[in-house]
């Protein structure tokens, strides 16, 4: 006899026992999920044998409202899309426009625009390290290392633009204004203190046997099964692929800059998780750069008109943003508002790839393996 | 002579496509960073594997899939795709008859196109023949409306809560 209604028992005999398949519904609202996403997960015990993921929880129809504002109005709802690094967003948003327009940017604020973008992406990276350490079990410590360096930077993002986590801080043409004076010495402080930083994460994470236990062989993915599902960012280059658009396509000025590309062997999540610790380094060698090669001059192109029209232009604007390739799809038909922007964006297509990665594995281990993709759902709801 | 007209009918990726490819129907042109190459939904799927398996192309990344209303000429999906081996990158436009928005899915191909398929087939009311679950991604599931046509007005909350009839002028 079963508790059951007689058809939710299978006709599954093992060991001559009657057993059912049961469904965990995790999320929308759960602190494993980072925001708003629901899976719906199937259980043969402990092992995962289906994944449906569920999105658009925090869908706000970005891309109608761009296409009903002006070009520099509807700026401010990019850096709502990557919250974490907004300025990384403005910066996709504003090449777009002044690809589709002409425009030309000064010197020193595509420095000042790289920097800021570099320092944004220390700041997602960190808020991975936090969270996964807190994911995988070292509970507040992860957190507070993190949250410590985040801090310093969101106060330098207020000092220049006046805003925490959403700046609005590019313009197309530039950046709103220049930085404070004493910007130089306030940037080489927080480089130190970040540097300091990873070496709290590596001493408290990399070589932590428990960590290591835990992460190392968990969901590994190749190369080719990455590539076919659109995977970018950290979770390609752990494969194995040394590929970051700032140095297969670059833009802005990041190829006068000199940084490495880290990539991982196996595509675990162990990879994952020092490849994004490594970039972080890197980011803070680009930063030291900006620093030094930074021109004095205007930081906003002066013969912008008032209101932008853009009779007709198409363009597919790729950077590198946090979690891979940031994508815009912009195209302008006449008049001051854009007849189509699409955000390409690289959490939704890493995001896709849940149920290969999980399908399989124990149920404890899923968790990890969707806080390793390093989802932000404002960018995959749009 | 002839050169220059070679190139101005196949310029960058596209020559090279046209050389590896020469069945392969489509006419090329530029965007402001791209090379944009455009085909009907009948040509889509030869043109893709093409793109796909020839060593000498290797587009394996399909980077982006953009659908689009291109008002009276009909809707319009636009593909992007990247070869990892040889660093090269194309546009791919499909425009659809108006009335008629049927497009072959590439998922067979590219397991990256499910979800991108999905988001422009519920914005746009585009139809992707094949594709394996074709449901509601970003909009609730039982909501039958295309909220980035341009017919379509915003903000409209009658429309979310069925007051009013969706989309005016438009057929569901």
């Amino acid at each position: 006899m079963s508790i059951w209604p007689e058809e939710r028992v299978l006709p599954l005999e093992r060991d001559g026992l009657n057993t059912v398949d049961m469904t965990i519904n995790v999320g929308p609202q759960h602190p494993a999920t980072h925001g708003v996403f629901r899976m719906v997960l199937t259980v043969d015990g402990e092992v995962v044998v289906d994944c449906e993921p569920y999105i658009g929880y925090l869908h706000r129809g970005l891309e109608k409202l761009t296409e009903s504002a002006d070009y520099r109005q509807a700026m401010g709802w990019w850096d709502r899309t990557d919250y974490l690094a907004g300025m990384c967003c403005e910066m996709a948003y504003c090449m777009a426009v002044e690809k589709m327009a002409g425009i030309e940017v000064p010197e020193r604020a595509e420095y000042i625009r790289v920097m800021m973008a570099e320092l944004s992406r220390i700041n997602s990276h960190f808020m991975f390290l936090g969270a996964f350490g807190a994911d995988v079990g070292s509970f507040g410590t992860s957190f507070i290392y993190a949250w410590r360096e985040r801090e310093r930077i969101y106060d330098f993002f207020e000092e220049v633009a006046g805003d925490r986590m959403f700046p609005t801080y590019f313009r197309p043409g530039g950046v709103q204004m220049d930085l404070p004076a004493n910007c130089e010495s306030r940037v080489r402080g927080l480089i130190s203190s970040i540097r300091q930083g990873i070496e709290d994460f590596d001493g408290l994470l990399t070589g932590n046997e428990i960590f290591v236990e835990r992460c190392q062989g968990l969901a590994p993915m190749t190369t080719e099964r990455a590539i076919n599902w659109g995977i970018t960012g950290p979770i390609l280059r752990a494969t194995g692929l040394p590929w970051d658009v700032r140095k297969a396509e670059p833009y802005s000025v990041y190829d006068r800059l000199d940084f490495e590309i880290p990539t991982g062997k196996q595509g675990d999540i162990f990879d994952r998780y020092f490849v994004r610790l490594a970039e972080v380094y890197q980011s803070t060698r680009i930063v030291e750069q900006c620093l030094e090669q930074m021109p004095g001059g205007l930081v906003l192109n002066p013969d912008l008109p008032k209101t932008l029209r853009i009779d007709k232009g198409e363009c597919y604007i790729r950077t590198e943003g946090t979690k891979g390739e940031y994508g815009v799809y912009a195209m302008a038909r006449g008049g001051n508002k854009a007849y189509r922007m699409k955000l390409r964006s690289p959490s939704f297509s890493n995001l896709a790839a849940l149920k290969e990665m999980v399908v399989g594995s124990y149920l404890a281990d899923a968790i990890i393996i969707l806080g390793s993709l390093d989802i932000v759902l404002g960018e995959v709801d749009k | 002579m002839s050169n220059a007209a070679t190139t101005e009918e196949f310029p960058g990726v596209a020559a090279l496509i046209h050389k590896h490819l020469p069945k392969a129907q489509f006419v090329a042109s530029r965007t402001s960073n791209d090379v944009d190459i455009r085909t009907d939904p009948a040509h889509l799927i030869e043109l893709v594997e093409g793109l796909k398996s020839r060593p000498e192309l290797a587009f394996d990344y399909l980077r982006n899939v953009v659908g689009l209303d291109m008002e009276a000429e009909g809707l319009e999906v636009k593909y992007h795709f990247y070869s990892f081996a040889h660093n090269l990158h194309v546009q791919v436009s499909v425009p659809t008859p108006p009335g008629n928005p049927h497009v072959p899915t590439l998922t067979h191909l590219y397991a990256g196109a499910d979800w991108h398929e999905r988001e422009a087939a519920e914005m746009f009311g585009l139809v992707f023949d094949g594709h394996p679950n074709p449901k509601n991604l970003l909009l609730e599931e039982d909501l039958r409306i295309h909220p980035l046509l341009k017919a379509h007005p915003l903000q409209k909350v009658e429309i979310l809560q069925g007051i009013e009839e969706p989309t005016p002028g438009f057929k569901f």
